[in-house]
């Protein structure tokens, strides 16, 4: 009779603690997906307080730019791996929150999916935490619901007090969602072991006339769900493209 | 020499081994220590509660976390306004004899406070159901200017720098962290426990009490005449109607509206419970009814032909004026003492 060697005695220790291990770390994921997203307005890098003039020929200021990221996936064909519990506010202000950072399985792949906005179960689900805390103040209380994306700032074509331009875009359910997915295709497929850096551009002019001419003279301000909160979705939602997809 | 490695080694594996096998068994079998389960129980004839329990589970020192919260100021802008000021015990938890509450700086509130109890099996929250879940609604009075005026942001600074605070966060969710999420979780335990199921009425239909000749006439005329809105056992069917009061001229409210946009939802409003309705007045969502007869004396001739009134008051409602009186003897049986007189509930 053979005895087991030293190294597969080893093995299968090693084998019964990550069994055990996995009971608590659920994760299978072993690679690294870093997302890193530049705002940009007409091409140069979005500058907050600097006054630009968008497609419909409009000048604007921006102050605050905000949106939620959620429900990160990686996708092969048909095939598309959803990465659990990823939910991100990015603030303009804040470059720590341009660069995300998720565990994913290794494998390959050929685009990248995120749901712009926070999905409607969250919505519902009670007390949140983490970006989705109701301090972020990405939150409307009186008609429960996150608001998906926020972009406030001034315009002289506004007839809003103080010429404020004010957009806060949400609504989670029916005809009027403002939830809009996002695939970003590689133009290859990308094989990840360790680490994938995948960088998007979004263009803030984008907000204004992507899908739906919605000049600042006629509406400055939406700040409840319904059709026009739907068209501005519409429109940011084409704001990303990819710029490069690395591995390091 | 080789063998007795693999020997050595063999009885390393199973040490190992059953340290490991252990370890995870141990994992799976500690009992936490920490806060005390509280179980919750469901009254007879009542349904499964909507609530998810799971993801909030009550305790003893998580209920009276929320307890202590909601009768604190320290949620309000000035401190003078904590969830209790507009939410009464003996009112059964809406603000007693007010049409419109106050709020912070003078400021009335636009709606009449409701009573609050048998939370565990509501879907939607406030007149207009703009709200879908019982954890996120302390969110809207908190901030809202013309209530407690605060920002949730504040109210999570002022709790993390008080000392009596973190030591009942840390009892109630095992680490004295304190966030938004375990205030409302907490706020959400408290005010889920306020059942109300312990009236005469419930006692009739246990087979513990007996109702009057006119409770019973008047439960008869209830049946036919309005239980299609107010169903047993919540003595609502959680829908939102027109019921023809007609717009208020000051407050220009329109209801559900508001939440859905849509016009088919204008002047409806969420149908109210009646339970403990003889201490819930005035009543109507703008308080404009100061007692029951006024009530129900606009569903028989008061009724305003409105858009999208409700197909079942077109004609108003037949009563006679002993109907009435039966009526509210019964409305009367509704009134839970032993509820407002809970000490669990009381500050």
């Amino acid at each position: 009779m053979r005895f087991p060697s030293p190294f597969s005695v080893l093995l299968l220790i090693a084998v019964m603690l990550s069994g055990c291990q996995r009971e608590v770390d659920e994760e299978l994921s072993n690679a690294q997906l870093e997302l890193t997203i530049t705002h940009q307005s007409g091409g140069a890098p979005l500058q907050l307080g600097t006054p630009y003039t968008n497609g419909l020929g409009e000048t604007f200021t921006i102050n605050t730019f905000k949106y939620y990221l959620s429900n990160l996936a990686l996708v092969n064909g048909n095939n598309v791996v959803t990465i659990p519990d990823t939910y991100f506010l990015v603030d303009d202000e804040t470059d720590s929150t341009k660069t995300i950072k998720v565990q994913v399985p290794a494998g390959t792949y050929t685009g990248l999916r995120m749901l712009l906005g926070v999905d409607s179960t969250r919505n519902v689900s009670g007390a949140q935490t983490g970006a989705l805390d109701p301090v972020q103040d990405m939150f409307w209380t009186w008609n429960t619901g996150y608001i998906m994306a926020k972009l406030e700032g001034s315009s002289p074509l506004s007839s809003a007090p103080n010429n404020r331009i004010q957009y806060h875009i949400g609504g989670f359910a029916g005809t009027n969602s403002s939830l809009r997915t996002v695939t970003i295709n590689f133009p290859a497929p990308v094989q990840v072991e360790r680490t994938m850096q995948v960088s998007l551009i979004a263009e803030i002019m984008r907000w204004f006339d992507a899908v739906h001419p919605l000049p600042i003279a006629q509406t400055a301000v939406s700040m409840t769900p319904g059709p026009l909160a739907a068209q501005y979705a519409d429109n940011y939602s084409k704001m990303f493209r990819l710029n490069s997809v690395l591995i390091p | 020499m080789k063998l007795r490695l693999t020997i050595l080694s063999l009885m390393v594996l199973v040490l190992i081994s059953t340290i490991g096998v252990q370890a995870c068994r141990k994992k799976e079998m500690e009992v936490p220590k920490g806060p005390t389960p509280v179980s919750f129980d469901i009254p007879q004839g009542f349904p499964k509660p909507e609530y998810d329990f799971a993801g909030n589970p009550l305790t003893k020192e998580g209920i009276e976390l929320g307890k202590k919260l909601f009768y604190d100021g320290i949620l309000s802008a000035d401190g003078n306004f904590p969830c209790a000021s507009c939410h009464q015990q003996f009112a059964a938890f809406a603000t007693f004899d007010h049409d419109l509450s106050h709020g912070f700086n003078d400021a009335f509130t636009t709606r009449n406070a409701p009573g609050m109890f048998n939370l565990a099996w509501r879907k939607e929250f406030h007149h207009d159901g703009g709200i879908l879940n019982l954890e996120t609604q302390p969110l809207a009075p908190i901030t809202a200017k013309n209530e407690m005026a605060e920002t949730v942001d504040n109210v999570v600074r002022k709790l993390r720098a008080s000392t009596t605070y973190p030591p009942l966060f840390a009892a109630a969710f095992g680490d004295a962290e304190i966030n938004s999420q375990r205030m409302l979780k907490a706020l959400a335990q408290f005010v889920v426990t306020m059942v109300s199921a312990n009236s005469k009425y419930d006692k009739v239909k246990r087979g513990a009490a007996s109702f009057t000749q006119f409770e019973q006439a008047g439960y008869t005329v209830f049946q036919s005449k309005c239980a299609t809105c107010h169903q047993e056992p919540f003595f609502t069917d959680g829908s939102f109607r027109n019921n023809g009061i007609g717009l208020n001229p000051f407050l220009k409210d329109g209801g559900r509206i508001r939440i859905t946009g849509n016009a088919a939802d204008s002047m409806k409003f969420l149908v109210p419970s009646l339970r403990n309705v003889a201490l819930t007045f005035p009543y109507m969502h703008d308080g404009r009814f100061t007692s029951l007869q006024q009530s129900i004396e606009h569903y028989r001739s008061g009724i305003k032909q409105t858009p999208n009134l409700d197909p079942s008051l077109q004609l108003g409602i037949a009563l006679t004026n002993s109907d009435i009186v039966n009526l509210t003897a019964f409305l009367k049986t509704l009134t839970d003492s032993s509820f407002i007189n809970d000490k669990r509930f009381a500050p």
